[in-house]
């Protein structure tokens, strides 16, 4: 709905709020390549600024939060500004999540420099993290534009990043079965491809945010769980066996 | 929520002015028990048609009503029926408070006096105080129960003007923008007694705060230009209205 309150100040206030969303967004896309850039090149410098930077999402989300409780005690928003609210509140929520986890793979890419044995097998989560960042990226624009079509796209793609994160998985347990050594750097590994799958969540919930914001409805929750890691004993047996 | 019985059902209820067509092809089941809010710009026929559920139009010499109104299946409009009758069944409360100039106490035994409610002395006095007390202003007044109702705050007197719609003992009552004379608190209390109202009476509120409208009622039916836009739950229509003319009234957009 195009913005044309009689109350212009509304207008004003929703679209602030707006405009954090897409800085708070962008940094957090930023935060995802810098961290997965970082590993790839093993470039400390950058990993720092990754765990740095995490302060001014943080403090933009804060904002948010703040902006939105005086724009509900101020305004009384109702119907389509009531779901753009309570969106914005949950979109940066997420966000923040997704941020944190960038920071967290920053500090495991300086952990692992310091480990003897490091793996030098680096493209995988590549790929994963270049896959995260762009359903991010996806989701953010479906957001803006309140396109349904791209959002259910988003939330389907988050079954890829299942199974790529399945995949990572067994071939981390195989390092290790392989030579105890690896245990150390694989472990750490993993929790970044977990971290990078987590992300993929945060990620499909911010889509279905888009959903509930343009119909007003949740849709039914049929998607299909893609991490069998935690429910399959099948997937904890690896290819050696 | 539970269901209700429908209490009132209009059909196809048209309402013209002289040359203006003020009320155009309503339709509506209110069900008892509930408070239903009307909301809509001014000169929407909001107020119009709240006046049709009791006659009240009928006064206005180039009113014309056509249509069904039925109140529990009966045709209010059917010739049998005695308007003055309706109206001790179909109550009323308007937007400024206007007691008698009488005593507090006659204000209210007002109508179970010329209804003949009320046998004897003690009798009355019973349908005074628990009209009074319905009216959640008992314990307020009932040391001075013969001082004059005009001698009151407004918020006091709407609470009488309340109380006195309750002392016949109506099934339906109907307000036209009750608290838009009142202060915010006397606004609160009054809004309170409207929910209280509710476990006895049907209750049909026009009011121009949908503040208001979200806070008290349970059924919220939207007015545009003489239509029934949309009638749903009053929590569906703050937060997903479905038609986009009640989308842009309840949000502040120009419609």
């Amino acid at each position: 709905m195009v913005n044309n309150h009689i109350a212009s100040a509304f207008d004003r206030d929703l679209d602030k709020i707006q405009a954090q969303i897409m800085k708070m967004g962008g940094l957090v896309e930023t935060a995802i390549r810098d961290a997965a850039t970082a590993y790839e090149l093993r470039d400390l410098d950058l990993a720092a600024k990754v765990r740095a930077n995490d302060k001014t999402i943080d403090q933009i989300e804060e904002t948010i939060n703040d902006e939105c409780s005086k724009l509900i005690a101020l305004r009384a928003p109702t119907a389509i500004d009531l779901r753009l609210v309570l969106s914005v509140f949950k979109v940066s929520s997420n966000l923040e999540r997704i941020g944190d986890y960038a920071k967290n793979m920053a500090k495991r890419t300086i952990v692992l420099e310091g480990l003897a044995n490091s793996h030098d097998r680096r493209l995988g989560l590549k790929r994963l993290a270049r896959e995260v960042e762009l359903m991010l990226k996806d989701a953010l624009d479906a957001y803006v534009n309140r396109d349904l079509d791209l959002a259910r796209d988003v939330i389907a793609r988050d079954m890829d990043i299942d199974q790529m994160y399945n995949a990572l998985f067994r071939e981390f347990l195989t390092y290790m079965m392989e030579d105890p050594r690896n245990i150390t750097p694989c472990m750490h590994l993993h929790f970044m491809a977990k971290n990078l799958e987590r992300m993929g969540d945060h990620v499909t919930t911010i889509a279905e945010q888009v959903v509930f914001l343009v119909t007003g409805q949740r849709d039914e929750d049929e998607r299909d769980k893609g991490d069998m890691t935690s429910s399959d004993p099948e997937m904890s047996k690896t290819s050696k066996g | 929520m539970t269901t209700h019985a429908t209490k009132i059902s209009a059909e196809q209820v048209q309402v013209h002015y002289g040359d203006t067509h003020a009320i155009k092809d309503v339709s509506i089941g209110i069900l008892d028990n509930t408070v239903t809010a009307f909301i809509g710009p001014s000169g929407c026929g909001k107020s119009t048609f709240l006046r049709c559920l009791n006659r009240m139009n009928d006064t206005i010499d180039i009113c014309r009503v056509s249509g069904d109104i039925k109140l529990d299946g009966h045709d209010i409009y059917d010739p049998s029926v005695d308007p003055v009758q309706l109206r001790a069944r179909v109550g009323m409360v308007f937007q400024k408070p206007n007691p008698f100039p009488k005593s507090i106490y006659d204000n209210v035994a007002y109508g179970p006096r010329i209804h003949g409610l009320a046998r004897s002395k003690s009798e009355l006095d019973e349908i005074v105080e628990t009209a009074l007390r319905r009216g959640a202003i008992w314990d307020e007044v009932k040391d001075r129960l013969h001082a004059p109702g005009t001698g009151l705050s407004g918020g006091q007197q709407q609470r009488l003007c309340i109380a006195r719609a309750v002392a016949t003992q109506p099934e339906v009552l109907l307000m036209d923008e009750p608290c838009s004379a009142l202060d915010p608190i006397a606004t609160a209390q009054v809004e309170e007694l409207i929910d209280e109202l509710r476990e006895n009476f049907c209750v049909v509120i026009v009011t121009h705060s949908m503040q208001q409208a979200a806070r008290v009622s349970q059924k919220t039916a939207f007015f545009h230009l003489g239509h029934m836009v949309e009638y749903d739950d009053t929590s569906t229509i703050f937060t997903n209205p479905k038609d986009p003319r009640t989308e842009s009234y309840i949000t502040g957009r120009i419609g």
